[in-house]
């Protein structure tokens, strides 16, 4: 590979795992920034994203956990990934709002440690329900092979960059799509400048006359449904078990938010593709190095731009 | 109206910051129409006052009544205080940085939406003024409706605040300190902005630390300290009043 074909190949993958860290991030960010809630479930969202995806889409052998025990060998629907794109925000927005009014509404008044301590507490318990009850093993990834009747799988011949996983590309226009989406939600509708105005002063915007809790729910629902369809998006290139929620979704989340800015919707975003493509860069290049680049990274931003490329509030001490 | 006929009574408060008493039996009225004046020292209780008719919390309440139109507030929110027409421009004004000046104003319309009024039961909801009324009182915003408000200079901000509050309607509008850090000039810019807003019909609670410039444009003073009132009456009579204006405002 010449050095040109690997610097767009790495950027390509960058946008890739960026788009994917952004969608997390974006969830993450918007309910940091309006609700002043920090939740350490938000993994669970991306895995319970993830489980319902594979679920939805595929139909998968057990091979331990509660169900096979009880004698069911097969799982799933087997409806495919264009069903599942559909159903698998949906859950999650239905079981962020569920978490919201069970679980963070009561928190919203106290220190961020007791928000930590409850959503964690929580996400240990969606990960050992799942690892029980589905088992703890793990499942490979897979993707569609047709699309709407278009072919999506092998690779497809791109200019400068030569061979490139067709499905690969696919994931990165549907992520930006949706990104796109969220976008067009935040700037110009009606709820957007609530939730926009309300990470910056939610104070003030009760003060105007605005019920702002009333946006806390949907909010959360739509952080979740963006979490639930980044794990949807991720047992088609990843593998599924129960850890990926802390592993491959709480902790990207964090960084991305350290690096973005808290409460910024652009932040998140950009913090995705950045920390995404320095993340593929090395990984091409020095793979050993990859997730202490990535820390490396968001270290150097602490030290330099503590509230984040785009943030208003600084990370407290 | 109450009973005694004042859009805004505020009886015996008591208000606390935690388990610091800052209110002790601050009890004040504000008569339909006028420009009435708050002053005292730094932290003599002026903003937690205006925070308690607000409905903002903290402070809390734990005793005392206030009431606004003759209704009893002790159980309504803040919001809901908003829509009923209590206007409010806060200390520092803030106004929404990262929002254009447009959007910072659309926010009463934002207020006003069904889905925001729903299941809420708020008795007179003030009517909105129309945002063109309000370009054509402060041009210099209509010539910025597309910058965003952390850009405009502390004068703009200032007007955008007041404006902002003023495009909800309200019957009283309560403005905390809304001189501070502006240039003499902006600062006459904003007292005819204030004084024409009440020409129009809106009654005034100004607060203020600068008690020259508060006695100039208010009928009626109030000088508060460590919570309690120590002189009511027109302003007139507190610039006579040497000796509470040296021992209170040290003016």
């Amino acid at each position: 590979m010449s050095a040109v074909q690997q610097l767009f190949s790495i950027l390509l993958n960058g946008l890739q795992l960026g788009a994917i860290f952004a969608l997390l991030g974006i969830g993450l960010t918007i309910i940091l920034g309006t609700m002043n809630f920090l939740n350490l479930a938000h993994g669970a969202l991306y895995l319970i994203g993830a489980y319902a995806g594979m679920l939805i889409m595929r139909v998968i052998t057990l091979r331990t956990g509660l169900l096979m025990d009880l004698g069911i060998q097969n799982l799933g629907l087997g409806w495919g990934f264009v069903i599942a794109l559909f159903l698998v925000p949906l859950v999650g927005f239905v079981v962020g709002v569920l978490m919201e009014r069970l679980v963070a509404k009561p928190f919203y008044k106290r220190p961020h440690t007791d928000q930590l301590l409850v959503t964690f507490g929580l996400a240990l318990i969606v990960e050992e329900l799942v690892k029980q009850v589905i088992g703890g093993n793990t499942f490979q990834s897979q993707a569609p092979d047709t699309l709407l009747g278009l072919q999506v799988s092998g690779p497809i011949s791109l200019p400068i960059v030569g061979g490139f996983p067709r499905w690969r590309l696919v994931i990165i226009l549907i992520a930006f799509i949706v990104i796109a989406l969220t976008w067009l939600f935040m700037e110009k509708t009606d709820w957007g400048l609530i939730v926009k105005a309300g990470t910056l002063d939610s104070e003030m915007v009760s003060l105007l006359g605005i019920r702002i809790d009333r946006s806390y729910a949907l909010v959360f629902g739509l952080g979740a449904a963006l979490a639930a369809f980044a794990g949807l998006i991720g047992t088609t290139f990843e593998t599924v078990r129960p850890q990926i929620g802390t592993q491959r979704a709480l902790v990207p989340a964090f960084l991305v938010l350290v690096v973005g800015g808290a409460g910024s919707v652009r932040g998140a975003i950009v913090g995705g593709i950045v920390l995404g493509t320095v993340l593929a860069g090395f990984q091409q290049s020095y793979a050993q190095w990859a997730d202490i680049a990535m820390y490396a990274l968001v270290a150097l931003v602490l030290i330099f731009r503590p509230q984040g490329i785009f943030g208003s509030v600084e990370v407290e001490e | 109206m109450s009973e005694n006929g004042s859009l805004l009574a505020v009886e015996d408060v008591n208000a606390y910051y935690g388990e610091s008493h800052i209110l002790r039996g601050l009890s004040l009225e504000v008569e339909s129409g006028e420009i009435c004046a708050l002053l005292g020292r730094n932290g003599a209780g002026k903003t937690t006052t205006v925070r308690s008719i607000a409905g903002a919390t903290p402070p809390v309440v734990r005793s005392g009544s206030i009431h606004f139109r003759g209704k009893d507030l002790t159980d309504v929110p803040p919001d809901d205080r908003s829509i009923g027409g209590i206007g409010l421009v806060p200390e520092e004004r803030r106004v929404f940085s990262n929002l254009t000046v447009e959007e910072n104003l659309h926010m009463a319309d934002v207020s006003r939406n069904k889905s925001n009024l729903i299941r809420r039961n708020i008795e007179n909801p003030a009517e909105t003024v129309d945002v063109n009324v309000i370009y054509e009182a402060f041009p210099r915003l209509d010539e910025r409706r597309d910058q965003l408000a952390g850009t405009l200079s502390g004068g703009e901000q200032q007007m955008l605040a007041i404006a902002r509050a003023l495009r909800q309607g309200p019957d009283l509008l309560m403005l905390d300190e809304p001189y501070e850090g502006l240039a003499p000039q902006i600062v006459e810019d904003v007292e005819d902005a204030i004084d024409r807003i009440n020409n129009e019909g809106t009654t005034i609670l100004l607060i203020e630390q600068n008690a020259i410039a508060a006695m100039a444009i208010s009928d009626r003073c109030y000088v508060i300290d460590q919570g309690e009132v120590v002189f009511e009456g027109p302003s007139d009579e507190l610039k006579a009043d040497e000796e509470i204006r040296q021992q209170y405002l040290g003016v």
